[in-house]
């Protein structure tokens, strides 16, 4: 049986619980949704929270997730998602280059003025 | 004075033509042109041994040096001769060598900077009024080591001479040495200074007051043959007698401009009306590019759209919607996975934010209307814009970035569900392309109906002749073969002409017309030549606008020649057309006129009196050159013999006193003593 840290149990969002994956969009809520009902703008929910807060998930577990659908997809949020906990800012550091330094270069313009 | 070219090249690359270096070559042309010193500056290399191969041959200095491809344009970067910075420089050059392989390859500017971290040791001369120039903004960010531009031609150095506030202008040869060099060129540059040294001529380069393009006659004149013909860069009447030289100056003179218009004599009467047909389809050629340039950017969209894939792809997916639906019932336990049949995330096109943000950096740097922008726009308010857009740019595309991470990651997702199903998946389609599609098409449509009202699109005067280029619809199978200038049966295509732009285009497809000509078989671009009476030339005529064409073409080149003109004409033509005309592109660039007509030689008051002479001395042919101003009493030659100007220019030019006195009160009054 899988136990989670106490103290991090607020900052889940992605569970397995009885054979079945669950997750929620709030972390305050226990409204915890079966996985198959997951959207893909709920997936950009989550890609929020996992960029701008800290943000935990159930380690995925093979044996513990019978449901075949939930399976495939807590494996590959599961996957994704972790990789994307390693770099953070990775949908910035590439836009970064192209944009930021003009808009720096503007703003010191302007308060120079 | 000192006579430089630090422009040449012993070295055959992928960026020159094939040659075969004459190390003679070098020699001669120090020697017949009086060089104080030169520059080796091959394309992206630098070869030590050759280098000093040349040195030691010769008496004067001659500078290592590089012409790199820098930012799409070339730079000379030349160093000084002492044997510690040769072998540095080599091994930067080297460096250089080893980025720039094919003709297509150019060095970015932190590259160079990193190559060559210390600019102050060397000269640095970008290419500025000369193919290919170095950008505006590169020559910014190596200031304040550019102080000189090299300019490639006689006009353009002076031009760029009253430009106070641009780069020095510098003219050399960009000569190669090889071994079939006959008339070595007569471009180089002159410098206010005692003894050549790196620095020495680096300090001139600063100054504008320091360089000239002769060595005595300040920059009104140039040298215009290597055995050191001197002329105006205005207009030089050359005269002379039959079999005297005149010709043979003209051809040498050609020869080492190197880009000469030459208008021959007698040319412009052979084959008349070819040249004039000729002429009228280079003309048309251009108008018709200019005219549809946007049309061919549209078309060349538009083929890209392929409305009955469009058209299958929705049928397609209103199938698998449909089989999808009456399956509802029969959801298996992946199929009523909710992402099993959401679409994708579509990912928001840019670049019309980007193309807005690049107009608004162009409004903010640019210096030449800076002043009526800024009557318009507040600096401050563009930067505030330019902040915000910036942003707005920052922002979509991090969510762009976002929504293609959640799109593989769905897509992975769905691909391994519709593994296991057994049910049936609804296809994507993207219902926004689609839909741009149509509208495309529509207005594709209705571009080209606009584009299809016959009406004159270019009007242009040449002296007395008007051009009057329009367009027509196409009338049928016919036009279009003259179009594709091919036998194609054009009727089938034709036949969809007048109902839809869109199903004709992919009618001219089908029949293998090149996507990149399609925009041609719209429609029909002709021009007629009209006399001043508004008539369509005459044979006669046809020669006179070929002249004036030839004479206004030359515009694009460095020089013009033009040998007896009168050959071909009458003098009333001459005298009413011509003489303008010649007078004015004198303004514009050196013009040398070979002639025996009094019409042209004297009435047309040029700058400048060349005369050419053969006499026998000892039983050999001597051929001199006499040159002056025409009001100079003596002309003078290169070796010092001196005539009588008045004498000369009245057998020259009319049968002798009698004739003269007929036309006296004309011309010559000036010159009379």
């Amino acid at each position: 049986m899988h136990i989670m840290k106490e103290k991090n149990r607020h900052m889940t969002y992605l569970k397995i619980d009885n054979n079945k994956g669950y997750y929620r969009i709030e972390e305050t809520t226990e409204d915890w949704v079966e996985l198959d009902q997951i959207s893909k703008d709920d997936l950009l929910k989550l890609l929020k929270k996992a960029t701008t807060e800290e943000f935990g998930m159930n380690e995925y577990d093979n044996e513990l997730l019978q449901n075949p659908a939930h399976n495939i997809i807590y494996k590959n949020i599961y996957g994704k998602f972790t990789e994307l906990l390693n770099n953070k800012t990775r949908f910035q550091d590439s836009v970064n280059l192209m944009y930021k330094s003009a808009i720096d270069k503007y703003t010191i313009e302007l308060n120079e003025e | 004075m000192k006579r430089i070219d630090l422009h040449t090249h012993t070295i055959s690359t992928v960026s020159d033509s094939d040659f075969e270096f004459s190390l003679t070559k070098v020699k001669e042309y120090v020697e017949k042109l009086e060089l104080d010193a030169i520059a080796i500056t091959n394309h992206n290399t630098f070869d030590s041994k050759q280098y000093f191969e040349i040195q030691n041959s010769l008496s004067i200095i001659v500078f290592p040096g590089i012409e790199i491809d820098l930012e799409g344009g070339h730079i000379l970067v030349i160093t000084d001769t002492n044997d510690f910075e040769i072998s540095d420089f080599e091994q930067r050059c080297n460096r250089v060598s080893s980025i720039i392989r094919t003709n297509e390859d150019t060095l970015a500017i932190e590259q160079f900077n990193e190559i060559f971290p210390d600019l102050s040791k060397y000269i640095l001369i970008p290419h500025t009024d000369k193919n290919p120039n170095i950008k505006q903004e590169t020559i910014d960010s190596l200031k304040p080591h550019i102080t000189s531009g090299e300019v490639a031609s006689i006009s353009k150095f002076k031009r760029a001479l009253k430009d106070v506030d641009g780069l020095v202008p510098v003219l050399f040869s960009d000569v190669r040495f090889k071994v079939q060099l006959n008339n070595f060129p007569t471009r180089q540059t002159y410098i206010d200074l005692n003894d050549i040294s790196l620095s020495g001529i680096k300090s001139c380069l600063f100054d504008r007051s320091k360089i000239s393009l002769t060595k005595e006659s300040g920059n009104d004149f140039f040298q215009a043959t290597a055995e050191g013909l001197v002329l105006s860069t205005g207009l030089t009447i050359m005269l002379g007698e039959r079999s005297s030289g005149k010709s043979v100056t003209l051809n040498k003179i050609s020869a080492s401009s190197g880009n000469a218009k030459y208008i021959k004599q007698f040319s412009l009467l052979h084959n008349d009306e070819q040249q004039f047909n000729e002429t009228n389809n280079t003309r048309l050629s251009l108008v018709r590019h200019n005219f549809l340039g946007e049309f061919r950017k549209v078309v060349e969209k538009i083929v890209q759209v392929d409305i009955e894939q469009n058209h299958i792809e929705i049928e397609n997916y209103l199938d698998s919607l449909k089989k999808f639906a009456s399956e509802n019932e029969k959801k298996d336990l992946y199929s009523k996975c909710v992402i099993f049949s959401e679409n994708t995330f579509t990912v928001n096109d840019l670049t019309n934010l980007d193309k807005v943000i690049k107009a608004v950096e162009t409004l903010i740097k640019n210096n030449e209307y800076q002043d009526i922008i800024q009557k318009h726009l507040e600096t401050k308010n563009l930067k505030s814009l330019a902040i915000e857009l910036n942003q707005k740019a920052f922002d979509s595309n991090v969510d762009n970035n976002k929504k293609n991470w959640i799109n593989s990651l769905t897509n992975d997702i769905t691909r391994e569900l519709r593994i296991k199903t057994t049910g049936s998946v609804i296809e994507d389609l993207d219902f926004y392309k689609i839909a741009l599609d149509e509208v495309k098409v529509n207005k594709f449509n209705n571009v080209t109906s606009e584009l299809k009202i016959n009406r004159n699109i270019h009007k242009e005067e040449l002296g007395k002749f008007t051009i009057v280029t329009s367009t027509n619809k196409i009338e049928g199978a016919t036009d279009l073969q003259k179009i594709g200038r091919d036998k194609k049966a054009y009727s089938t295509a034709f036949g969809y002409y007048n109902v839809s732009a869109y199903q004709y285009l992919l009618k001219l497809k089908e029949l293998g017309v090149e996507d990149a000509s399609l925009f041609n078989f719209f429609i029909k671009i002709e021009s007629i030549t009209l006399n001043k009476d508004g008539f369509v030339v005459s044979g006669g005529e046809r020669s006179e606008f070929n002249l004036i064409h030839e004479i206004q073409d030359a515009t694009k080149y460095d020089l013009l020649l033009i040998d007896e003109p009168e050959s071909s004409f009458d003098n009333n033509f001459l005298n009413r057309e011509i003489n303008s005309i010649i007078k004015h592109i004198s303004t514009l660039m050196p013009v040398v006129v070979v002639t025996h007509n009094s019409t042209v030689g004297a009435s047309i008051k040029p700058n400048f009196l060349a005369i050419t002479k053969k006499s026998l001395e000892d039983s050999v042919f001597i051929y001199r050159i006499y040159t002056g101003y025409p009001s100079d009493k003596e002309l003078v030659s290169l070796d010092g013999n001196k005539i009588e100007n008045y004498d000369t220019l009245l057998s020259c030019l009319e049968a002798g006193l009698d004739a003269y006195n007929e036309r006296k009160e004309q011309a010559y009054d000036i010159l009379k003593n």
